[in-house]
């Protein structure tokens, strides 16, 4: 057992975490945040995509140990910090089964974080690590294009 | 008057999923839930002998172990044929075959258990390809149904032997003939599949959650296989994250292991797969071998078609009773041909089995088909799209099944014309002709598909479906339906039915998640009948609704039909009066006068017919057209595709919601993209080689180009609205029309998808070895395991990949770090992204160290002319860092390509670089930089070279005490370089490296060459620049002779060293060639 502070979603938590609990696990079953996914485990689907420290990362590659002093934000904290984001999402349709949906806005939602207004590749690169089985892709480089915008106002 | 049908509408279960409130499967948790597991076979084929489960019964926290025998009621499921065994007794037919369940306290105890259950088998040669399979002396794998068939489908028309008599003896015609080979597709819905049942004693049975496409269908099999009474199993769906109708047959059998352990330990359980288990055990696309013969009129018109197909059913039955009928029916493509006779049998073999995936038989014969088209055209001396017109369907056509088609409109050559015409095709030929003659590298290519495609089951089976409309007093609704939202938006769909035809507002409908228990039998949701089969249900319920409410409100309006007056807007209106009433005071009127304003809509599909001798009847009751066009560019070098463009333009009778109808050709598209390009599931003598998405690759969004998505409408009589089906046929066209895109472009034809690296670079797939990360798992258990707590004799396998035993140990310093090092072997995480996919596999105790939260590791400085980096530095850190932006650009090049954003946001320079993968991305440029690494221990400290540092493959020098702390890079001079760096990979992001080049070269005064640096990636054993052909350029002029002199060299140099490998056919041309692009690039950018 470890003992780790972090900062999820803006509240300071203290917690003691098992040498092998993954942060994913960390934020599903100890934070019960089970709107970040698990898709494959080994960082190539990007559904367990979250933001630490300002970078996007895949929660399923980061042991809880690990984020001992993280600030971490997962998707439950968009209404507050980007619900342009989620709106855009949602006007576009971005959205069909919604199992990528977390980690792709938590892809988004750091690169806009960094860059309010990307190139269309700067996009791509933003999410190639978010693999979407429904949507083909398009209304999700859509979504995230006007999102900027409507951001910027 | 606001119409609903055809707008753009915002999906009705939107707001759950982009706020994480939508809850899943394995988003639920029940009070006191057990988790259960699963022990895979070990073998693809074979029997059991011996089963041991006392270890795993005596673990702690273990409450139920489960064998077949332990299963009091049946045992075998299946949809037609009853061969599937939940739980398999004495004999393996698939390495996917699940041998016993056992449930525990926490999900880690349950995996650790079916690791410690211990099975002797004796092996069997099993059986990998269905011809194989049907030859009379191959073993029977089910013995009890007598023939390794499943089953066989005849089509007859007209007489082909006699049009092939002709033909042979006639000028004016020929035999064409052609074979083609689809491969295995996995749906990859990227929610793994999980169910959790739990007792329900109010009824003595028991209630089933999960990611379930089709609750009936589930419901049935649990049923059976519990011997409960359907009134027994209450089936209630969780969000789907995605089927595609990959979540029928495998959740079906989950579900009843889930129910055996709920009714054994009289607890709710959880089952949940991981995603190498959900890809061992779950079914797949079935592969096809096609063969096509015709005899075609040498004006073009196609005279006999014969059609001979193996289908590779795998371990079970499954669906192939269902997926060949549709291959049957549609195998001719849409064209009218006289004499068709088709023959197509399904085989059992000890594999993966097949059943539904979106397409449901269709990909591959249209890969086929549509191939073949523009061979024949090619052949014949006619356009691709001349030999579509000549015998493409015209209204009132004769299809194979002597369908006369004049129930609906054909539109055939309409898609054709308008996806064409989009996709400016016929000037692009020209165009593409023109660029290629002149292109060295890369070359250009279009081409198209088209297709037909029978909607809703047909006479696949009985085609009913439900509805329940229930409008409340205040003019609200709830609608529930027998069909399940998977995703594919058909919540939203029926409410804007319901809008629609009641004429009230989207925001006061609710769509309540069906169960089984609710609702009649629905059906399962496939065969793109969501809208129409199930939109009907919903309009013949609000039909009945707005009876009732008519016959209270037509005294009122004083009218005597339901024609005269407008629904629409909350607002029932006659035009003539403009008298209106709101849409809920109607309804308070209708319940006040004790008239029902619910009801319950069914919908039952319009006769069908089938002749099971001789193919022939009236297969589906309508028909929907397509045709896509796919812009291709090919590098010549390495067979690499890029997409440029998709048109896809598909009639689907009348737009419901266009915001979901465009979403769905987007989403068919990009899965028609990966078939035809990347999707290469691989069972390699039955053990399943693509465990997880590294190695099966989907499309990422740097692969999937503009996509046009055109939506005819030509409304169909028997659908609501209009409307008919599209979910599938957005699928089916891909691979074919990119294969004869790439057959332009290349002016050579391909038979199988799909179009690999080396399919399309030497016209053949080479036999993969192991992946990567079993390589490296290998190698590390080969190093004496000191860490290993117990003895490794004792310690199983693991069965169920996880992060399990292991203990971190956290440094905040450098000498903290070095410390814990002289004390005990510890393997060191940083970034993690290769450490913990490794310790996924790890089966023996890991001691962990972190070295991510030391501060003076993240740190990068210029020092003497050098820029030091500290090993822990992540990638991104690097590719913003200014000083490496200026020095190194060489270096960002390569970096950049690494993984993902999210893995270089965690990967480090210096996990890389003692990773020493043959791949890894940072190596190449850090060679040609001349860099050196820092190693310190608590004795001291060096500085080495880093081509001293990796000795080959995953192996470096460092001592068990030491951690390589720094990076030492040395400052160019301050003077021009050329650089080109180039990394091959079969996709444009998240790419394990096949080969790459980083290459830097400067000149002096003269213009002759001052310095020169080539370094291969994933080419050589060991990293090693190329110096012979350094040496042998420098202080020469630069020049394309120059170059083919150069090549010359590096070719004996790759003969001698990696001449022999299996991938060398195509690593030893490729690399040439890349070399060859780097040089000519920096020589036209001089």
């Amino acid at each position: 057992m470890n003992k780790i502070t972090i900062n999820i979603n803006g509240e300071e938590r203290t917690l003691e975490v098992k040498s092998n609990l993954r942060l994913l696990d960390l934020i599903r079953e100890d934070l019960a945040l089970t709107g970040t996914k698990e898709g494959c485990g080994v960082g190539e689907c990007g559904a367990c995509t979250v933001i630490m420290n300002g970078e996007a990362v895949n929660s399923c590659l980061v042991m809880a140990t690990q984020a001992d002093g993280a600030t971490i934000e997962t998707v439950e904290n968009l209404e507050k910090s980007a619900p342009e984001l989620q709106e855009s999402f949602v006007e576009h349709g971005a959205i069909q089964c919604g199992f990528c949906t977390p980690g792709m806005l938590m892809s988004a939602k750091a690169l806009l974080d960094k860059v309010p207004n990307p190139s269309d590749m700067q996009i791509k690169t933003a999410l190639e690590g978010n693999m979407c089985r429904c949507t083909g892709y398009i209304p999700i480089m859509k979504s995230v294009k006007e999102a900027s915008k409507k951001i910027k106002k | 008057m606001k119409k609903v049908v055809g707008t753009k509408v915002k999906r009705l279960d939107a707001y759950e999923k982009v706020t994480g409130k939508a809850i899943y499967g394995d988003d639920i948790n029940l009070p006191k839930m057990l988790h259960a597991a699963v022990r895979h076979a070990d073998i693809p084929a074979g029997k059991i002998l011996k089963i041991d489960t006392t270890k795993a019964k005596n673990l702690k926290g273990v409450v139920s172990v489960l064998l077949h025998d332990d299963i009091p009621t049946v045992k075998k499921v299946g949809p037609i044929r009853r061969d599937h065994n939940v739980i398999v007794k004495d004999s393996v037919h698939f390495i996917g075959d699940v041998i016993a369940i056992v449930a525990a306290e926490t999900l880690e105890t349950a995996r650790k258990a079916a690791d410690l259950i211990e099975i002797e088998y004796e092996e069997e040669q099993g059986i990998f390809d269905p011809r194989e399979a049907l030859k009379p002396e191959s073993k029977l794998i089910h013995p009890e149904y007598k023939s390794n068939l499943v089953v066989h489908y005849p089509l007859r028309k007209g007489n082909v032997e006699e049009a092939f008599e002709k033909a042979e003896s006639s000028d004016d015609e020929i035999i064409f003939e052609r074979d083609y080979k689809t491969p295995y597709q996995e749906h990859a819905a990227i929610e793994p599949e999980v169910v959790i049942a739990e007792p329900n004693h109010q009824v003595k049975g028991v209630d089933v959650y999960g990611s379930i496409q089709n609750p009936f269908t589930t419901r049935k099999v649990v049923s059976i296989f519990t011997d409960l009474k359907l009134n027994q199993v209450n089936i209630i769906g969780s969000t789907m994250g995605g089927s595609f109708g990959g979540k029928d047959d495998i959740i079906n059998v989950m579900a009843c292991r889930a129910v055996a352990l709920s009714l054994a330990t009289n607890r709710p359980v959880k089952l949940a797969y991981t995603r190498e288990q959900a890809m061992k055990e779950g079914y797949k696309r079935h592969p096809y071998f096609l063969n096509y013969k015709l005899a075609v009129n040498k004006n073009g018109k196609i005279k006999a078609m014969k059609i001979n197909i193996v289908a590779d059913s795998g371990a079970y039955s499954s669906q192939s009773f269902f997926v060949t009928w549709r291959s049957v029916v549609q195998a001719t493509g849409p064209y009218e041909i006289e004499n068709v006779q088709t023959d197509i049998k399904a085989a059992y073999t000890n594999k993966p089995y097949t059943a539904a995936f979106r397409g449901f038989g269709s990909p591959q014969i249209i890969f086929a088909q549509e191939s073949m088209m523009d061979e024949l055209a090619n052949e014949l001396g006619l356009t691709p799209y001349e030999i579509r017109k000549i015998n493409g369907f015209k209204q009132g056509s004769k299809t194979a099944s002597g369908q006369a088609l004049t129930e609906h409109k054909v539109s055939l050559m309409e898609v054709i014309d308008i996806a064409l015409e989009k996709a400016d095709y016929h000037n692009k030929l020209k165009e593409f002709e023109k660029y290629n003659k002149t292109s060295r590298r890369f070359k250009k290519g279009i081409g198209f598909s088209c297709s037909y495609r029978g909607s809703s089951l047909g006479a696949e089976g009985v085609d009913t479906t439900s509805a329940i409309v229930s409008v409340q007093a205040d003019g609200s609704s709830y609608i529930m339906t027998g069909l399940n939202e998977n995703g594919q938006g058909l919540r939203t769909t029926y409410a804007m039915v319901v809008a629609e035809t009641l004429g009230c507002t989207m925001e006061d409908i609710q769509f309540l998640t069906s169960q089984t228990a609710n609702i009649a039998d629905g059906g399962p949701t496939v065969a793109s009948r969501g809208t129409i089969a199930g939109g009907n249900a919903v309009k013949d319920a609000c039909d009945k609704i707005k009876a009732n409410i008519f016959s209270v409100i037509k005294e009122t309006f004083n009218v005597t039909e339901m024609t005269e007056l407008v629904w629409a807007d909350n607002k029932i209106t006659n035009p003539q009066t403009k008298q209106e009433i709101n849409f809920a005071d109607a309804v308070q009127m209708t319940l006040n006068e004790g008239i029902n304003t619910s009801a319950y809509g069914w919908w039952k599909s319009p006769d069908v017919s089938w002749d099971k001798e001789t193919g022939q009847g009236n297969a589906y009751f309508t028909y929907v057209y397509g045709c896509q066009v796919a812009e291709t560019q090919v590098d010549t070098s390495t067979g690499k595709i890029d997409m440029l463009n998709m048109v896809a333009a598909h009639d689907l009778g009348r737009v419901i919601n266009r915001t979901g109808a465009e979403g769905q050709v987007y989403g068919g598209v990009a899965q028609g993209i990966g078939y035809g390009l990347l999707e290469n599931y691989s069972v390699q003598n039955g053990i399943v080689k693509s465990e997880n998405f590294d190695e099966y690759l989907l499309p990422t969004i740097k692969d999937i180009p503009n996509i046009d998505a055109i939506l005819v409408e030509n409304p169909d009589k028997y659908g609501p609205y209009g409307a008919k089906s599209l979910g599938e046929p957005t699928l089916e066209l891909g691979a074919a029309a990119i294969n004869n895109s790439v057959k332009f472009a290349l002016k050579k034809k391909y038979n199988a998808n799909p179009l690999t690296l080396e399919r399309v670079f030497l016209g053949k797939d080479l036999v993969k070895k192991v992946r990567q990360s079993e390589v490296v798992s290998k190698e590390r258990c080969e190093v004496p395991n000191i860490n290993s707590k117990s003895n490794s004799e004792t310690v199983p396998e693991k069965t169920t990949d996880r992060v399990s035993d292991i203990n971190i140990t956290v440094a905040k310093t450098l000498k903290e770090a070095l410390e814990i090092m002289s004390n005990k072997k510890h393997w060191i995480i940083s970034g993690g992204t290769d450490v913990i996919v490794q310790l996924r596999k790890e089966k023996y105790h890991k001691e962990l160290l972190d070295i991510s939260q030391i501060k003076e590791l993240k740190i990068t400085n210029e020092i003497d002319g050098n820029i030091v980096i500290g090993s822990a530095c992540t990638f991104s850190s690097l590719i913003d860092n200014e000083l490496i932006q200026k020095h190194y650009p060489l270096f960002i090049d390569g970096i950049s390509l690494i993984g993902s954003t999210q893995i270089r946001s965690r990967a480090t320079i210096g996990g890389n670089l003692v990773n020493a993968a043959p791949c890894a991305d940072s190596v190449p440029s850090l060679f040609v930089y001349d860099a050196s690494v820092k190693i310190e221990s608590t004795e001291g400290s060096k500085i080495v070279k880093l081509s001293d540092f990796i000795l080959g493959s995953y192996k470096n020098i460092l001592g068990e005490n030491e951690i390589l702390t720094q990076i030492i890079i040395p400052i160019p001079k301050d003077k021009k370089y050329y650089r080109y760096f180039f990394k091959l990979g079969r996709r444009n992001a998240l790419n394990i490296t096949r080969m790459s080049i980083a290459t830097m070269m400067s000149f002096d005064d003269n213009n002759k060459i001052d310095e020169v640096y080539i370094m291969p990636g994933s080419v050589f054993a060991k990293f090693q620049r190329l110096t012979n052909l350094e040496e042998f350029l420098v202080g020469k002029e630069f020049t394309t002779d120059l170059i083919e002199k150069v090549i010359a060299l590096l070719d004996e140099k790759l003969e001698s060293e990696i001449g022999g490998r299996w991938s060398s056919p195509y690593k030893i041309p490729v690399f040439k060639n890349m070399l060859r692009d780097a040089l000519l690039t920096i020589l036209e950018e001089k």
